[in-house]
């Protein structure tokens, strides 16, 4: 591990995590409660530039590598995974994607004031018919003049109660029998743009997921981003990227489970000594530790491939997939270490143990991710 | 013009030594009671302008104290390095890093962190402004400027003392005067681009390796062990008033409470 990390990374690790120790740790627990986004630290986040991690500096990012990126979500994450999911869907596949295939006018528009923090990014993929299958979006587009005429029912938007920007994935050509999907920028406010009321969600309860419906918005031709057609190109690309980022989250909530284990096995004593003299806890610890290590492993090698610009979909789909069952695991044990504590909301596992649970649904399921990993290790 | 402003700055071990002090980059972090000083003077330099230095002695390894320093907003960096300091006790250390100030001359103030979390003395700041024979504030909470000299406050014993103290002056700044600032993302990243950390060895400072080091320490550490911490629990006998009684007078006792 260490060989991966640079003095630079210690350094981003260690003034993240003093932020999220002295700011996000304290209240993580009542924002879940209160499934309230917490504005007042997203702002002091925006000014550190965690909304613009990996954008260039002359758009106001601070222009990181992967590796450093997936050090900030996943320490982000151990403090709330709330607001890692926030940060990880605002970079990697909001933000991300207008930096790869938006022209210079829309990096100007869209993604500066995203970087900075300032507005806050959304990926609008998902609805009651297409997930898994993106082929199925039901969304159009259709042009009139200088502008396309939009109709969509977007669902489970992540950032979609605060989102000012989002990345509608449609159909461009809904007259052809074969669909052309592409995405275009939408933002909040515009005639027709409809927030929906937020998911009573089982964790992540702090960042307000909603639905996202436009009602014959019209958008100029010019908030299309690429080309026609180039649709399912931006949305794997952003998902490579993403999957990293969700794999570092669900790194964070492990290791914050794993954490709060051993505190909680050192303390309680059954039996005249501690749980954790028992080895009936030692076994799960060990697990746990070594579950950790390897999700760890396998995030930051996916970063460190895209850092070193060679192909990692197939890595970080497979850390995706193993750092999300990880942290089910992980989160789990951390609960059966606890007992009856764990099972309540007056211990910080009980929300790790819901939270950790949608990582292994987001961003393509554990079971589309086999899929596409099978597909490459049978080499198609 | 603005304030030209040198910060004292240690890379600390964080673990206690198990036996021989081993710094490395993993085994060391900057000193928590650095970054107030850090953080004072860049509040300094930020109302008044002008320019602060970072400086340190130590082995290579103290570099990355120097990057976090830079990635908070600091203008340049130095670092005393060379194998003939190792061994230096409080005395030797104050010496070469009044050596660094000297030719760091001319600078308004200097500052130092109150002590290191690692070896605790204290020493070093006020050490150093008696070599350098600059007037010298301890523990010091509140600094303004006035064009020519600093007028600061310090707590002692319940009382605020205030100085009026001529240029060039050092202070060491309390830890709680000063909360550091949260090191952004991109001061980071640009703190790593280039490698611009200067470096200045004995030759550099003008200084004879028996003044530093092993050589030029008068202190001899004879023997460090681990503390070994017990904890005793004790039950106080009587009803509710005695123990409440016993607990007061042992408390007063201690000094923990005043009589």
């Amino acid at each position: 591990m260490d060989s991966i990390l640079s003095e630079k990374h210690r350094i981003v690790r260690r003034s993240v995590r003093s932020f999220c120790e002295r700011e996000i740790r304290p209240i993580a627990g009542e924002i879940d409660r209160e499934a309230r986004f917490p504005w007042e630290v997203v702002e002091k986040m925006g000014k550190l530039g965690y909304f613009g991690i990996q954008a260039p500096r002359e758009l106001g990012g601070a222009d990181l590598d992967s590796i450093s990126y997936a050090i900030i979500v996943e320490e982000i994450s151990r403090a709330s995974g709330s607001l890692g999911l926030c940060v990880t869907v605002h970079n990697s596949v909001a933000l991300y994607p207008i930096l790869a295939f938006g022209s210079r006018a829309q990096q100007e528009k869209w993604a500066r004031p995203l970087a900075s923090g300032e507005k806050i990014g959304a990926f609008c993929l998902t609805e009651p018919n297409a997930g898994s299958d993106a082929s199925g979006i039901e969304a159009t587009a259709v042009s009139d003049g200088d502008a396309y005429v939009v109709n969509a029912n977007k669902v489970f938007v992540t950032n979609g109660g605060v989102a000012d920007i989002c990345l509608i994935f449609l159909n461009t050509n809904p007259s052809a029998d074969r669909k052309q999907i592409s995405v275009v920028v939408a933002e909040r406010g515009i005639e027709g743009f409809v927030v929906g009321d937020l998911e009573d969600l089982c964790g992540m309860r702090a960042n307000p997921v909603s639905s996202i419906r436009l009602y014959d918005c019209r958008l100029s031709l010019d908030n299309l981003l690429g080309r026609e057609g180039m649709g399912l190109k931006i949305g794997l690309a952003a998902l490579d990227t993403g999957r990293m980022g969700i794999a570092a989250q669900a790194l964070g909530i492990a290791q914050a489970a794993l954490e709060e284990g051993i505190l909680y096995a050192k303390q309680r004593r059954q039996f005249r000594v501690p749980i954790a003299k028992h080895q009936a806890i030692q076994m799960m610890i060990a697990d746990m530790g070594t579950l950790v290590e390897a999700s760890r492993l396998m995030t930051y090698r996916a970063a460190a491939l895209r850092d070193s610009g060679k192909r990692f979909s197939q890595e970080s789909a497979m850390a995706k997939l193993f750092a999300s069952e990880a942290c089910c695991k992980v989160t789990d044990m951390a609960v059966q270490i606890h007992g009856g504590y764990g099972y309540s909301k007056s211990y910080p596992v009980e929300r790790y143990y819901r939270d950790a649970r949608v990582t292994r649904i987001y961003e393509g399921s554990s079971e589309v991710h086999r899929m596409v990993i099978a597909r490459g290790v049978l080499g198609k | 013009m603005g304030l030209d402003i040198v910060v004292c700055i240690k890379s600390v071990i964080l673990a206690a030594p198990e036996e021989q002090v081993l710094r490395t980059e993993d085994t060391s972090e900057l000193n928590p009671f650095d970054r107030p000083a850090l953080e004072a003077a860049l509040r300094l330099k930020e109302l008044h302008g002008g320019h602060v230095t970072a400086l340190s002695m130590g082995p290579p390894s103290s570099l990355s104290a120097l990057s976090e320093a830079r990635a908070m907003g600091v203008d340049r960096e130095v670092l005393i390095c060379d194998p003939a300091l190792a061994g230096s006790d409080t005395l030797a250390t104050s010496t070469a890093i009044g050596a660094g100030l000297q030719k760091l001359l001319p600078f308004d103030l200097v500052l130092f962190g109150v002590r290191t979390a690692d070896s605790d003395t204290g020493q070093v700041g006020p050490q150093t402004s008696m070599l350098l024979g600059i007037p010298f504030v301890s523990m010091v909470r509140v600094m303004q400027w006035q064009k020519d000299d600093f007028r600061v406050e310090r707590v002692a014993d319940h009382f605020v003392e205030e100085y009026e103290v001529p240029v060039p002056a050092a202070f060491t700044i309390h830890p709680g005067a000063f909360q550091p600032r949260d090191v952004g993302l991109s001061g980071i990243g640009r703190a790593f681009e280039s490698e611009r950390v200067e470096r200045w060895n004995l030759a550099d400072l003008g200084l004879m390796p028996d003044r530093v080091g092993d050589a030029g320490s008068p202190t001899r550490v004879l023997s460090m062990k681990r503390v070994k911490e017990t904890k005793k629990c004790e039950f106080l006998k009587g009803d509710a008033r005695e123990q409440a009684d016993e607990l007061m007078k042992r408390l007063s006792d201690s000094g923990a409470i005043g009589a």
